[in-house]
């Protein structure tokens, strides 16, 4: 705890929120000061995003008080919040796809005369804003659509900035940043909080947290548990605060037998991204595949799937060749694959998680051509049951579930599938971490029932914990492959920066 | 947890892809626009090589004058699919227009037939188009219905009304502004034309130049985003489907002007506004709608109206035209679309 005086710019004291039966806050605090920067973790779930839509304004809270710079703020609408100068920084990229970079800064405080705008005035200063904070220059009249992910994150803040605010709240800002841009992001927020603005940082990243936070926030079970700080609190503590059991647990250990190859690759090569590829997966096994972006591991995995056709090589599922054109086929060929990005490939989210889980396999509750309801029903309630999705019922649409959930029915689907060999594309990002505990035990459940798994991912704990071997790729080659003693994190990470190679050998 | 995540050094060929990418998309929809404009000003040459007096200035001053009651719609129909957004199935859409418009021309010319004067019967008109536009704004912004649904409900409440009112006859009307619309004219250019041009000059200043068309375009942009930017996005709509009544009114008066009457089956008129309306988008960069793309569209559908006539085509084939127009910028559009979703 520090002792410095600090001055308090919002507090929340006992908030509470029901829906319905579900208690999503409970005398739940949070206290942002001005010139911090403050964390606020905890798994999906625990309340983070309810607090936080509390202070938008955007839901009512039962009870509790709202203090916002020293103002009681008694109803508070997203408009309301606004002018007391808390902004907020959404996962979603709230910008209008069609608007200029000016316009979207300008949105709703526009700068012209009267009724009338001035474009030009808006593009210019916009233009000054992103150069003097993040030293970024565009094009003028660039339009929001054309420009990147982190490139429109930034132009969220600067919407925020432009308007003078002394509360910036940033919900998981980094997802989908590559690590350069996170760098100048974490510069940027670190300078706004020199100049005296409360930051607020929601991530499930804990490196991240660590770096960037003077405070951390943690909550559970819609309270807030503590606040420590991360520079003093180890991470393994946080991270207990958070799921109240110990870190420990995160990976279950198993003992299977390991049976005959189910999955053999051999000679598997995709020009321009990988050559000579050759491995097996044996039943019961998991095996983790690892490499850098662009060193070909994901190209493997995409073969595998069908979504790319390899020039050459074998693919053998329980000794028979499979021609892995496309996804259909692959799928056909007993292969249950999980896509990385879930929300593309993974799940449909506009239906109810019955038809999600058991779309894949419909014919196995139709015999005469019509679904047997009863059936499916049972089975899949059986699912959610072992699965421990959270959802208020089978019919509920996936959409309104939390990532974590959206994933684990993702993988729902495939099990009421009984593949032989399932293939899984980072089934972990943006998860939060009692679900990542929940998927590791589910991989464990299937590879002790004789499936075999090939899990691609670039989480090296992950990998460590789960895996049996893990091969690792580096330029398109097989660089190595680790077991037992030898497969921990920095041979692994070695390895795939080709500091070095091979620990027990390649398994062609 | 995650403590040892590989980091990439990717991101500076993400970024590349992503230009290229928008690069791609960029001079694809360059081509579209580039194409269009390539298709109409083809056409409009065959129609100066080939169809007799399309060039004179009494042919053309006569197409501005006919294009100034489909301007005035199709203006309305604009606002409708700027504010809701010009998703083809759930997007803004105000099929009622030319019913109302109808309604609004037969409740004028009845009130002037009645004898009530020139004033009270134009404010009349006024008010029965606005109310129409609220009914919309209350079914689709009140009632959440699809607005492809709720308008076209109104459109049949607007045609049965206009019907129970002139008990399906031609209502004839005269009044001293109906006679300045007819023959009065200002520097040379007939007062129909005026009507054009002064309403497009305030509908493109209102659209193009004030913050509430730029607060517009973002509620049919992203109405998530315009939430969150603080906007009521409720009222924009609501005010677009009010916007369009007001619209089918003063088009109302302009029909009546040039018939001298009210007559049934203005209804017809729709498929041409929606025509205009859509059309607009390709003239643009964003490929949003847009009152100056609108503008040109009108003048263009008029046009193509006219070298037909000239060229002793049959009217009907006018109709066909512009149905297959609908379609192909639709397809088109929702390519583009389509194509920048996958982000």
């Amino acid at each position: 705890m520090q002792t410095a005086k600090r001055e308090i710019a919002v507090s929340m004291t006992g908030i509470s929120k029901r829906f319905g039966p579900v208690r999503a806050l409970e005398d739940a605090n949070l206290e942002i000061a001005r010139g911090s920067i403050l964390g606020l973790v905890g798994q999906n779930g625990a309340g983070k995003s309810t607090i936080i839509k509390v202070l938008a304004g955007i839901i009512k809270p039962d009870s509790g008080s709202i203090v916002i710079n020293g103002e009681t703020a008694s109803t508070l609408t997203p408009a309301s919040v606004e002018k007391l100068g808390v902004h907020f920084i959404h996962q979603d990229r709230l910008l209008v796809p069609t608007a200029t970079v000016g316009e979207a800064v300008f949105l709703g405080h526009e700068i012209g005369l009267g009724p009338f705008v001035s474009r030009r005035a808006m593009e210019r200063k916009a233009a000054d804003l992103l150069k003097r904070f993040f030293g970024m220059e565009l094009p003028a009249g660039t339009l929001v659509k054309d420009l990147t992910t982190a490139q429109q994150k930034v132009v969220q803040i600067t919407r925020a900035l432009a308007q003078k605010a002394s509360v910036l709240v940033l919900d998981e800002p980094t997802a989908a940043l590559v690590k350069r841009e996170v760098d100048s992001l974490f510069d940027v927020l670190r300078r706004l909080r020199d100049d005296g603005i409360a930051v607020v940082f929601i991530s499930h990243y804990m490196q991240e947290i660590e770096k960037l936070c003077d405070r951390v926030t943690v909550m559970r079970n819609g309270t807030d548990v503590g606040t420590v700080d991360p520079r003093v609190t180890p991470i393994d503590e946080i991270i207990s605060m958070m799921i109240a059991r110990d870190v420990g647990e995160m990976f279950p250990k198993r003992a299977v037998e390991l049976g005959a190859p189910v999955l053999e690759v051999s000679n598997l090569r995709l020009g321009g991204s990988f050559e000579n590829i050759g491995f097996n997966v044996r039943a019961g096994e998991i095996v983790g595949l690892t490499g850098l972006l662009g060193s070909g591991a994901k190209e493997i995995v995409q073969c595998l799937f069908g979504l790319k056709t390899a020039d050459g090589g074998q693919v053998r599922v329980e000794g028979r060749e499979l021609s892995l054109s496309t996804p259909v086929k692959a799928v056909r060929d007993g292969i249950a694959m999980l896509p990385e990005d879930r929300r593309a490939h993974g799940v449909a989210l506009g239906l109810s998680v019955r038809e999600n889980i058991s779309l894949a396999s419909l014919r196995r509750y139709s015999r005469t051509g019509m679904v047997s309801r009863s059936s499916e029903n049972q089975a899949v309630d059986g699912l959610i049951k072992e699965l421990s999705i959270k959802t208020p019922h089978r019919d509920a649409l996936v959409r309104e579930l939390s990532g974590g959930n959206q994933q684990k029915v993702a993988i729902a689907k495939w099990l009421s599938c009984q593949s032989r060999v399932y293939v899984l594309d980072e089934p972990t990002v943006a998860v939060d971490v009692g679900a990542k505990v929940e998927i590791y035990n589910l991989l464990n459940r299937l590879a002790g029932e004789g499936a075999a798994i090939l899990l691609l991912s670039s989480d090296l704990l992950e990998l460590v914990g789960v895996c049996d071997r893990v091969l690792v790729v580096y330029r398109g080659r097989l660089a190595g492959s680790f077991s037992g003693p030898a497969m921990n994190s920095d041979a692994l990470l070695a390895a795939s920066s080709g500091a070095r190679s091979n620990a027990d050998g390649v398994a062609a | 947890m995650s403590a040892t995540v590989l980091h990439t050094e990717a991101g500076v060929s993400d970024e590349k892809q992503a230009a290229a990418k928008s690069a791609g998309r960029r001079f694809g929809a360059l081509v579209v626009r580039l194409g269009a404009i390539a298709a109409f000003a083809a056409i409009m040459a065959y129609f100066v090589i080939f169809a007799p007096g399309f060039t004179s200035t009494f042919n053309l001053i006569n197409v501005v004058e006919q294009s100034a009651i489909l301007g005035v719609l199709a203006y309305g129909m604009t606002a409708v699919i700027i504010g809701g957004g010009s998703d083809v199935t759930e997007g803004g859409i105000d099929l009622s227009i030319a019913a109302n418009m109808g309604l609004c021309a037969a409740v004028y010319a009845t009130l002037l037939s009645m004898g009530y004067g020139d004033f009270l019967s134009v404010l009349a008109a006024i008010a029965v188009g606005m109310a129409v536009g609220a009914l919309n704004a209350l079914a689709v912004v009140g009632l959440g219905i699809l607005p492809l649904l709720a308008t076209l409900a109104v459109l049949n409440v607007a045609a049965g009304m206009e019907l129970t009112l002139t008990q399906n006859t031609v209502v004839g009307a005269s009044s001293p502004l109906l006679g300045v619309l007819v023959s009065g004219s200002f520097l040379g250019i007939s007062a129909l034309a005026w009507a054009l041009i002064v309403f497009s000059a305030i509908m493109i200043v209102i659209v193009h130049g004030t913050s509430f068309g730029l607060r517009l375009y973002a509620v049919g942009g992203h109405p998530e985003a315009a939430r969150a930017a603080g906007l009521s996005v409720p009222f924009y709509v609501s005010f677009t489907y009010v916007l369009s009544g007001f619209c089918a009114a003063v088009a109302s008066i302009l029909t009546v002007s040039r018939l001298s009457a009210s007559t049934p089956g203005s209804g017809e008129l729709l498929l041409s506004v929606l025509a205009a309306a859509l059309l607009g988008t390709v003239f643009s960069r964003r490929f949003v709608p847009t009152m100056g793309g609108t503008l040109l569209s009108v003048l263009f559908i008029g046009l193509l109206a006219n070298g037909f006539q000239l060229l002793n085509v049959s009217s009907y084939w006018v109709n066909g035209v512009q149905g297959a127009l609908i379609l192909l910028v639709v397809a088109i559009t929702s390519f583009a679309r389509g194509s920048e979703g996958s982000r």
